[in-house]
């Protein structure tokens, strides 16, 4: 067990308000945060804002090998800031501490310099278009980020309050994060190394935790950045948007879910257990609650491994990881709900519906496979759902009607399917079709949620008409 | 009456000659009422041959029991009896027997998963759940009296046939009401004239009335000024008026308000504490015991409660918070041993209730109400 973490990082010069509070962070560990006062926060985004200044100077290119350097620390088991970082990740994020290492290990490793200049060669061809006006085909243009950015951060999955955060910096953003409880330790952290190598970059970044929904403190925000990013379930991105100025740019990460659907051809003998120990690992990883985790699987009969029995498999291998990848500890509303659905998924097998319901007791994994349940229970731990498909064709219109919150379809065994099978998912929603392999860390240039990571935040400029 | 689709048949027995029995016993050991306590041994030889009957005539029970490894010859306490979820209510007719032959079907008001029908439970004696509620409610309602005029803010089972709590107002009504004012439509809309008039009616004659109504219609009246001053000796029964918010708040703040608008002082408001998957009621014992023991809640000898650790199902220890788990005797018709999602603490058999722990603030990214919502949520 480690001591109270404090979650906020300021810019060096500015002092945090003279009281902080104390919060139970699961049970054992604390989580101190500041009694922020509106005029306080006002306060520290004019000197945010001021910072801008200073980053109109820099490079694109310079900002990634800044960002990056804090990236790699975190990534070398020698360096103090991950020993911090692991120290303190469990009892933030909920995750098991074997959990929370290969947690970083996945997001970390997108945030070194090579990445993070992919990521800008992705979103803009040429990293220049950041630092003054290009020129290509007979046109001038120039790439500006938000003069002030304002994130709010859901908390669910720990690394995604520091992709964001490299997201508006590396556009020159002076950037407020308020980080989701679970998420608190690594952008606290990353700030704070940032404050350590560039004392000017890390001056544009405050991270400061406030609990709950505080409407004050969110509008004197909302009221001084020119761009709010959003993270969160549906109600709590939709009260932050109805109250953003129209004239100001809205990003939302709303509420995603994602599923997998696993093909005949991966459903042979040998090829089936290869498949269920991807799945069982897209399952286990953020213990299912992140938008990239599959909530239901969706297998084709007529293998040689039928859909009841692959869920068999992805039982045992789930099992299997509870030794190597603990699930974390759900709080008493998650444990509660896990033992209605799970409780009432027994009874339902235990009629002639012909499920069949695989679990490992307590709070941990469980494994529903139910041929006519397919109702999308809350995230509750490493529970997933096999449900049998004739034809995987079949997919793109059971999921239409979830469109608006689909997000990655995993596959396996689809062989030349494949790509007429993603042509219609993406017509019907989805946003990423990847192997079950690749699913639970999305590359930092993938179109997020559809979307472009960096494009969404930048407003370009055009020098003559061309 | 027809079953809706998607809900297991449940195979013919030879229920109706068991059930008849055991039904018949235990009318007669709740009509003894509840001043005496029941024994855990006497409490326990019931709570098992009831287990048996339901092992033998629901056989979706009995597989899913089977399956924990329990069958009435293994189980030894009725803590052992496998616990059955109350959301299990929104998928399965937990009945048993034949669940054609049944004489009521209640549906749970809550609105649950989105797409999912609301629960029901299926009643096959009517006797024996009036059986089961006449006792505490005459002993916490009326333990001074043998009558009272009756109005009632909760919809009259001819508005809501399938209300649980509009039945038990019926019931208790029958037995222990001068008249009775139903002053409420179906939607719960007050129709002001009626409880006006039933009102004036009650000073009139000077005689004591015991006000029914959930929070919610309490809080509706009280908005509309619509109720006054009560007669001397009349109480108010209140109930289910905390689910998502902190209980003492809720209720504290409401009860002021009553009192000052009625006149009933807060030794003659009482809290029921039921569910329509709970046959039995539970009651503040304040007309008998006055205010004072701050809101605890008092079970009929046939009913147990524990608090359970959410995690594990284990029972926690006396006066730490867990999640409640019922057995209820009255249930035997259906299901006895219950796991609700509400939160509670018991204390020398009594039970003090927390709230519901879905008011939590949820990690997950997919929960409705996130971080974000937390302060929102609890204001609600």
């Amino acid at each position: 067990m480690s001591g109270a973490f404090d979650a906020w990082a300021l810019p060096h010069g500015v002092d945090a308000p003279t009281r902080s509070s104390l919060s139970l962070v699961g049970g054992s560990s604390q989580l101190r945060y500041l009694d922020s006062d509106p005029d306080w926060l006002a306060q520290l985004l004019d000197v945010l804002a001021d910072a801008r200044v200073g980053l109109l100077d820099r490079r694109a290119g310079d900002l990634c090998a800044v960002l990056g350097s804090v990236g790699a620390r975190l990534l070398d088991p020698h360096d103090a800031l991950r020993k911090r970082a692991l120290e303190h990740l469990p009892a933030d994020s909920g995750l098991s501490p074997e959990m929370a290492a290969v947690v970083l290990d996945g997001m970390a490793r997108d945030w070194t310099e090579d990445r993070l200049r992919a990521l800008l060669v992705s979103e803009f061809r040429d990293v220049a278009y950041l630092d003054g006006f290009v020129e290509r085909d007979g046109r001038s243009s120039m790439a500006v980020g938000p003069r002030l950015c304002f994130q709010v951060i859901a908390g669910s999955v720990p690394g995604v309050g520091v992709s964001a955060l490299i997201r508006s910096l590396l556009l020159k953003s002076p950037t407020l994060l308020k980080p989701g409880r679970g998420d608190c330790v690594l952008p606290v952290l990353f700030a704070s190394a940032l404050g350590e190598g560039d004392p000017e970059l890390a001056a544009a970044l405050a991270v400061v935790y406030w609990p709950g929904g505080s409407e004050v403190l969110e509008g004197v925000a909302l009221q001084r950045a020119d761009t709010v990013v959003a993270y969160g379930g549906d109600e709590s991105v939709a009260a932050l948007r109805n109250r953003v100025p129209v004239t100001k740019r809205f990003v939302a990460y709303h509420h995603r879910f994602s599923v997998a659907v696993v093909g005949v051809e991966a459903l042979g003998e040998p090829q089936a257990e290869a498949c269920a120990a991807d799945l069982a690992n897209a399952v286990a990883i953020f213990d299912q609650r992140g938008c990239v985790s599959p909530r239901v699987v969706y297998a084709e009969q007529g293998g040689a491994v039928s859909p009841r029995a692959l869920a068999r498999l992805l039982a045992r291998s789930l099992a299997d990881l509870e030794h190597t990848l603990p699930s974390g500890a759900l709080d008493g509303a998650e444990a509660s709900a896990l033992h209605q659905v799970r409780g009432t998924a027994e009874l339902l097998a235990a009629s002639d519906s012909g499920a069949e319901v695989h679990h490992g007791g307590g709070a941990s994994w469980t494994v529903i496979f139910d041929p006519g349940l397919t109702v999308l229970e809350p995230c509750l731990g490493r529970m997933v759902q096999v449900v049998p498909l004739a034809d995987v064709a079949q997919l793109p219109d059971i999921l239409a009607g979830s469109g608006v919150h689909l997000q990655t379809v995993g596959i396996a065994g689809l062989g030349d399917r494949e790509k007429g099978l993603a042509l219609r998912l993406g017509h019907a929603g989805v946003s990423r079709v990847v192997p079950l392999a690749e699913v639970p860390f999305p590359p930092p240039w993938w179109h997020h949620d559809g979307g472009s990571p960096l494009g969404d935040l930048i407003r370009w400029v055009d020098l003559g008409d061309g | 009456m027809t079953l809706s689709q998607g809900r297991s048949p449940i195979k013919a027995g030879s229920a109706a000659v068991d059930f008849d029995a055991l039904a018949t016993e235990l009318t007669a050991r709740f009509s003894e009422g509840v001043d005496s306590p029941w024994s855990d041994s006497d409490f326990g030889a019931l709570a098992s041959r009831v287990f048996e009957y339901q092992f033998a005539h629901n056989s979706t029970y009995r597989l899913y029991s089977e399956r924990r490894g329990a069958t009435p010859q293994t189980v030894r306490s009725w803590r052992e009896v496998p616990l059955v979820p109350t959301d299990a209510f929104k998928h399965l007719d937990l009945v048993a027997g034949e669940a054609q032959g049944v004489e009521a079907v209640f549906h749970t008001s809550g609105s649950g998963t989105e797409g999912v029908a609301p629960g029901r439970h299926l009643i096959p004696r009517l006797s024996l759940y009036r059986a089961s509620l006449l006792p505490p409610f005459k002993a916490h309602l009326l333990p001074d009296r043998e009558r009272l005029r009756f109005i009632s803010l909760i919809p009259s089972p001819e508005e809501l046939p399938r209300s649980s709590l509009s039945h038990m107002v019926e019931v208790g009504a029958q037995a222990f009401a001068s008249e009775v004012h139903w002053v409420v439509d179906g939607t719960g809309l007050i129709d002001r004239e009626r409880l006006e008039g039933a009102m004036r009616d009650c000073r009139r004659d000077g005689e004591a009335v015991l006000l029914l109504g959930t929070a919610f219609s309490f809080v509706h009246a009280l908005d509309q000024d619509a109720l006054g001053a009560l007669p001397p000796g009349s109480r108010i029964m209140e109930t289910g008026g905390f689910k998502g918010r902190s209980r003492e708040v809720a209720s504290s703040e409401l009860y002021q308000s009553l009192s000052s608008q009625t006149k009933v002082s807060r030794d003659h408001i009482v809290n029921e504490y039921g569910m329509t998957e709970l046959l039995s009621q539970l009651y503040t014992p304040v007309l008998s015991e006055g205010a004072a023991d701050g809101g605890a809640h008092v079970l009929p000898p046939w009913l147990r409660v524990r608090a359970l650790d959410p995690s594990t199902l284990d029972e926690v220890e006396e006066g730490t918070e867990g999640l409640l788990a019922f057995f209820d005797l009255a249930n035997a018709g259906s299901v006895c041993h219950l796991l609700t999602e509400d939160v509670g603490s018991i204390l020398g058999g009594r039970l003090r209730l927390a709230g519901q722990v879905t008011g939590a603030e949820p990690r997950g990214c997919s929960m409705a109400m996130d971080d974000l919502m937390a302060a929102s949520q609890t204001s609600r």
